[in-house]
C-alpha cells in the first residue's frame, strides 16, 4: 500500500489518456503516492492543460482515441516546453520507442505495465538528477568518489567489482527514490529485455553484502511489487 | 455483354483509331496521285496543242483547211476542237460553234464553262487561238472529258479500297474486344467472389499464354499465397487463444474463488496476487506473440551490423555469473576469440540471454552451464549447454513452435515464450537454432554465417576490443 510521502509535497502530474479506466487507476496510484493529478482524454483538452503550465510532469498515452498522442509532444517541444514527459503506448517495438523518445519524450512504458513501475518512473522523471560533472557522490553514509573509483561507508573502505560500481552509483544518484529492475537493466546494463529469472535481485543481493557489514543497517531496501530504494536518510 | 461495353472497350477504340489513321494516309496518298495525274495530263494537252498552233502558222491556207477536216474526221471520240474563224469572228470552218472568248495569242487557255457536249455535264476543254496572216483566227482545243473521266476513276477508287479496309478493321477491332471483353467479364465475377470472401475462388486461365493470362496466374499464385498465410494466422490465432485463455481463465478462478471463499483481508489479498501472477502471463504472451510477430513480418534489415557474438556472451556471462553462484551452478564461458555475425546486437543478446536464463532455471544444484562462442569455417556458432533434466526427443522440435509449453514447463514457468523468441531472431537473423541432447541436459546451438573483416574494421564497427578470456567461476 502506498509509500509514506517522504519528503514535502510531490509535484503535479498531467495524465492525458483516452481510456477512462486506465486513467482513474493512474490517477488513484499517484494520488496514493502523494502526487496531485489531473486528467484529459483528448489531444485538444491535454495541449491546453499542458500548456496552462502546473504539471510538472506529463504523462501520454501515445494514441489517443485515433488521435496521434507524440503529436502533443512534438507541438509542446516545439514551443521549448521542457516538462519531462513519459510516453505510454501499447506499441513495443524497438521502432516504436525510438520514435517515441525522438519525438521528445523523455521515457517510454509499454501497456500493459504495473502501477509501482509508472510511479517509479515519474518519480525519476521529477527529480532532477544530480549534477553530473560532480566528482563525489554522498546518500546516507556512503560516499563515492568518481575519479578514483573507491566507496566508503563511513570509515569503512568498500571494494566493488565494476559492474558493482556503476549500480551503487545509479542509486546514489537517486536517494530515497524508487528504482525498478526494468529501469536498472535499461539503464545500467543497457539491455532492453526483462529476463525472467531474479537474476538483478542476485545482483543486488551481492552489492548489499558489501555495503552492509556486520550489523549496519541496510542501505538498499526492496520496495514491494515495484523495485528496490537507496535510504539516504542519516 | 452490351454493344457499348464493346464499343467502350480499349480494343476496339484502338482499331477504330487505326483504321482512321490508315484511311487519312491512303487519303493523302490518293490525293496526291490525283494531283499530279491531272497536272501532268493537263499539261502534255496543252503543250501539243500549242506546238499544233504555231506549226499551222506556216501552212498555206489550202493545207490548213485540209488538215482542219482531216483532224476532225479521224476524231472519233470527238474530244478534239479545230476552227478557222473570219477576223470578225464568224466561223469559216469546223468548230466550236462560236470563237471562244480568249485572245489569239498561241497560248493555252482553260475554257470552265465550255460548250456541252455530253447531256448535262459541263465540259472543260483547253483552248489555243492563233491569228494568221491573213487576219483569219485559228483555233485548236481539247476536251478535257477523258481526263475528269480518269479522276473519277481515281477517286471511286481510293473509296472503294478505303471504306472496306475500315470496316475490316473495324470489326476484327470488335472481335477482339469482345473477346477480351468476355474473359474480363469472367475475371471481375471472380474478383467478385473473391471480394465477398471466398479465398478458395481463382482467376480463370485460359490454355494461352498472353498477358492477361499471365497476370491471372500471377494474382492466382498471390491468393495462394494469401490463404496460406491466413491458413496460417488461423492456427496462430488458435494457439495464441488457448496460450491466453489459460492464465485468464486460471486468474478468473482464482478471483471467483476469493470472492466467494474469502472472508478475511489476508485471503483476498491472496487470491489477488495469484490471479495477478496470470495475469502477467497473459500480458507476457500477448507482448512476446507481438514481438514474433513483429519480427517475422517485419524484414528490414535496418538495424543489422557487425556483431561480435563472442562480446556478447561474455557480456552475458558476467551478468549471469552471481546468479549461478546463488544456485550452486558453475557457469563458464568459452570465447576466446571475437566471432563476427551480421545481426541486430539487442535482439541476439536477448536471444542469448533466454538461452543462457532457462539453462540456469532448469540446472539443478551442482550442475554446469557453458556459453560458448566460435567462429570456424565462415559459420558463427554460439553454444548454450547445461546438465539439467534435457529435452527429450519428442519435443525438440515443439518448443520452438510459438508458445510451447512443454512438460518441464510445470516446475519453472516461461520456457515456452522464451524459446519462441530465440526462434523468431534466429529465423530473422537467417540463423539455424537446434536443441540435443547433452548427455545429460540440454544443447542448444545458434549457427550462423559469419562475418569476415579484416581486424582494423572489425575493432572500428564494433567499438570494443574481442574478449580475450575463458574462464569459469563456481
Amino acid at each position: 500500500m502506498p509509500q509514506t510521502a517522504s519528503t514535502g509535497a510531490k509535484p503535479a502530474v498531467l495524465v492525458i489518456e483516452d481510456e477512462r479506466a486506465l486513467a482513474e487507476e493512474i490517477r488513484y496510484e499517484l494520488q496514493a503516492e502523494g502526487y496531485p493529478v489531473a486528467l484529459a482524454d483528448t489531444r485538444a483538452e491535454g495541449l491546453r492543460v499542458a500548456r496552462a503550465g502546473g504539471a510538472a510532469v506529463l504523462v501520454i498515452d501515445r494514441m489517443l482515441n485515433h488521435e496521434d498522442g507524440l503529436s502533443i509532444l512534438e507541438a509542446l517541444r516545439e514551443e521549448g516546453n521542457p516538462t519531462p514527459i513519459l510516453v505510454i503506448s501499447a506499441l513495443s517495438t524497438v521502432d516504436d520507442r525510438i520514435r517515441g523518445l525522438k519525438a521528445g519524450g523523455d521515457d517510454y512504458l509499454v501497456k500493459p505495465f504495473e502501477l509501482r513501475e509508472l510511479t517509479a518512473r515519474i518519480e525519476a522523471l521529477s527529480r532532477r538528477i544530480p549534477d553530473s560533472r560532480a566528482t563525489r557522490l554522498r546518500a546516507g553514509p556512503l560516499e563515492m568518489d568518481l575519479v578514483e573509483r573507491s566507496v566508503r561507508r563511513g570509515d569503512r573502505r568498500v571494494d566493488l567489482l565494476p559492474r558493482e560500481f556503476k549500480l551503487l552509483e545509479y542509486f546514489m544518484r537517486r536517494p530515497n527514490q524508487i528504482v525498478t529492475r526494468a529501469m536498472l537493466l535499461e539503464d545500467v546494463w543497457n539491455y532492453k529485455f526483462l529476463p525472467e529469472t531474479n537474476v538483478v535481485d542476485v545482483h543486488i543481493g551481492n552489492l548489499r553484502r558489501k555495503i552492509d557489514a556486520g550489523g549496519e543497517p541496510r542501505l538498499i531496501v526492496n520496495v514491494r511489487a515495484a523495485g528496490f530504494k537507496l535510504n539516504a536518510d542519516d | 455483354m452490351q454493344t457499348t461495353d464493346v464499343l467502350k472497350s480499349r480494343a476496339f477504340r484502338l482499331s477504330l483509331a487505326f483504321a482512321l489513321a490508315i484511311a487519312a494516309a491512303a487519303t493523302v496518298v490518293f490525293t496526291l496521285i490525283y494531283l499530279q495525274f491531272s497536272a501532268a495530263s493537263e499539261q502534255m494537252v496543252a503543250a501539243r496543242l500549242t506546238d499544233e498552233a504555231t506549226r499551222a502558222l506556216n501552212e498555206s491556207d489550202g493545207e490548213l483547211r485540209a488538215q482542219i477536216t482531216q483532224r476532225l474526221a479521224s476524231d472519233l471520240r470527238r474530244l478534239d476542237y479545230a476552227g478557222l474563224f473570219d477576223p470578225n469572228g464568224a466561223l469559216l470552218l469546223g468548230g466550236p460553234a462560236s470563237l471562244p472568248s480568249i485572245r489569239p495569242d498561241g497560248r493555252p487557255h482553260l475554257v470552265a464553262s465550255g460548250p456541252v457536249r455530253d447531256a448535262g455535264r459541263p465540259d472543260q476543254a483547253i483552248f489555243v487561238a492563233v491569228r494568221r496572216a491573213d487576219g483569219s483566227i485559228l483555233v485548236l482545243g481539247r476536251s478535257l472529258s477523258e481526263i475528269d473521266d480518269l479522276r473519277g476513276t481515281v477517286a471511286r477508287s481510293l473509296a472503294l479500297a478505303l471504306a472496306p479496309t475500315t470496316i475490316l478493321i473495324l470489326v476484327i477491332g470488335a472481335f477482339f474486344a469482345r473477346r477480351a471483353q468476355r474473359r474480363l467479364g469472367s475475371i471481375h465475377a471472380a474478383i467478385a467472389e473473391i471480394m465477398k470472401g471466398d479465398l478458395k475462388q481463382r482467376l480463370p486461365v485460359t490454355s494461352e499464354v498472353d498477358e492477361l493470362d499471365r497476370v491471372a496466374r500471377g494474382v492466382n499464385l498471390m491468393l495462394d499465397e494469401i490463404w496460406r498465410l491466413l491458413d496460417q494466422l488461423r492456427h496462430i490465432g488458435d494457439d495464441i487463444a488457448h496460450d491466453l485463455r489459460t492464465p485468464l481463465a486460471v486468474a478468473r478462478a482464482k478471483i471467483e474463488r476469493g470472492l466467494e471463499r474469502g472472508s478475511t483481508i489476508g485471503e483476498l489479498r491472496a487470491a489477488m496476487a495469484e490471479a495477478l501472477v496470470h495475469l502477467d502471463r497473459s500480458a507476457a504472451t500477448i507482448s512476446a506473440f507481438l514481438r514474433v510477430s513483429a519480427m517475422e513480418s517485419d524484414r528490414r534489415e535496418r538495424s543489422f551490423g557487425p556483431v561480435d557474438l563472442s562480446a556478447v556472451c561474455a557480456g552475458l556471462f558476467e551478468f549471469y555469473e552471481p546468479l549461478a553462484q546463488s544456485k550452486s551452478v558453475v557457469i563458464a564461458l568459452a570465447a576466446p576469440r571475437s566471432t563476427l555475425a551480421r545481426g541486430d546486437e539487442d535482439l541476439l543478446r536477448e536471444a542469448i540471454s533466454n538461452l543462457v536464463d532457462n539453462a540456469i532455471k532448469f540446472t539443478p544444484e551442482g550442475g554446469r552451464v557453458l556459453i560458448a562462442a566460435a567462429a570456424a569455417d565462415g559459420r558463427a556458432t554460439v553454444e548454450v549447454s547445461d546438465s539439467g533434466c534435457g529435452v527429450p526427443p519428442q519435443d525438440r522440435e515443439d518448443i520452438f513452435r510459438r508458445f510451447y509449453r512443454g512438460a518441464r514447463d510445470g516446475a519453472a514457468p516461461g520456457y515456452g515464450l522464451g524459446l519462441s523468441i530465440v526462434a523468431a531472431v534466429a529465423k530473422l537473423h537467417g540463423f539455424c537454432l537446434t536443441v540435443d541432447d547433452n548427455g545429460p541436459g540440454a544443447r542448444f546451438v545458434l549457427r550462423g554465417e559469419s562475418l569476415q573483416l579484416d581486424s582494423d574494421e572489425a575493432a572500428r564497427d564494433i567499438g570494443a576490443a574481442p574478449p580475450k578470456r575463458s574462464k569459469a567461476s563456481a
